[in-house]
């Protein structure tokens, strides 16, 4: 741990993790997922039930990770297809 | 009175349409809130914890400089869509973390001239501003939810055969 992290501050000083950059993508994907299927998902009860088989939070909660997985899969996907373009497609297309 | 209806009720009109202007205030206050007035707690619970969590993950990854109003204003515009808390954490922002200079703007403090914070560049700056950003234009989706009653919304047999017709 270096001298730089010691001294972060959480919530005023940025996150000392540069090298960690892409794993941050997870957290957003999360939070995303949750607000997306907290309003599109029907059937959530107008308050949490104390009968626990008649809450669909585990349903939100499974169907938010599936779209979590799909977001991060996508953007390495994406990431992927823009590799092999620049390095492969673009070249061959530059004439010699 | 009738009872009230509510989407997730068995008996909701699926052609319920029009403006709840209660709801709306609500949810441009709070993230959520919008929902909870109109009876749906457990479904404004979900979605002002999803927007909350986006706003303070941006928070805590790009630092207090990925809300900035002066200096990264057409993301803001994205950002203030969070609501109150957006406008107080950028209030803090330019009130404790920056200082005017000899015309009078605005401009961050020095590393020694406290209280002074470690600029927010590069990947974490983006990462903290996108993040913010996202929160906003998530919570714009909540907020148009709670002031419009939706006819999208279909019961689902997945999720709860009871509720599904």
């Amino acid at each position: 741990m270096n001298m730089t992290t010691l001294a972060n501050t959480p919530f005023i000083d940025p996150l000392p993790a540069h090298g960690l950059w892409f794993v941050l993508l997870i957290p957003v994907a999360i939070g995303i997922s949750i607000t997306w299927k907290a309003i599109r998902t029907p059937d959530l009860p107008p308050a949490p039930p104390t009968n626990q088989a008649q809450f669909p939070l585990r349903a939100v909660l499974l169907q938010s990770a599936f779209m979590t997985a799909q977001i991060v899969l996508g953007m390495i996907a994406l990431g992927a297809l823009s590799y092999l373009a620049v390095q492969y497609v673009v070249p061959a297309l530059v004439p010699k | 009175m009738p009872k009230s209806k509510t989407r997730s009720s068995p008996d909701f009109d699926q052609d319920a349409r029009g403006f709840a202007p209660l709801a709306a205030l609500a949810a441009l206050a709070v993230p959520g809130a919008g929902q909870i007035v109109r009876g749906e707690v457990a479904r404004g619970l979900l979605a002002g914890f999803g927007v909350l969590f986006l706003f303070f993950n941006g928070l805590f990854v790009g630092g207090i400089d990925a809300i900035d109003s002066r200096e990264n204003r057409l993301w803001f515009f994205g950002q203030a869509c969070v609501g109150p808390i957006a406008f107080g954490v950028d209030h803090y922002h330019q009130s404790r973390f920056k200082i005017a200079d000899g015309s009078g703007r605005l401009r961050p403090r020095l590393p020694d001239e406290n209280p002074g914070n470690i600029r927010s560049l590069g990947k974490m700056g983006e990462l903290g501003t996108l993040s913010a950003t996202l929160a906003g234009m998530m919570n714009l989706i909540v907020i148009l939810d709670a002031a419009f009653p939706s006819t999208r919304r279909k019961p689902s047999t997945e999720l709860n055969p009871a509720t599904a017709r």
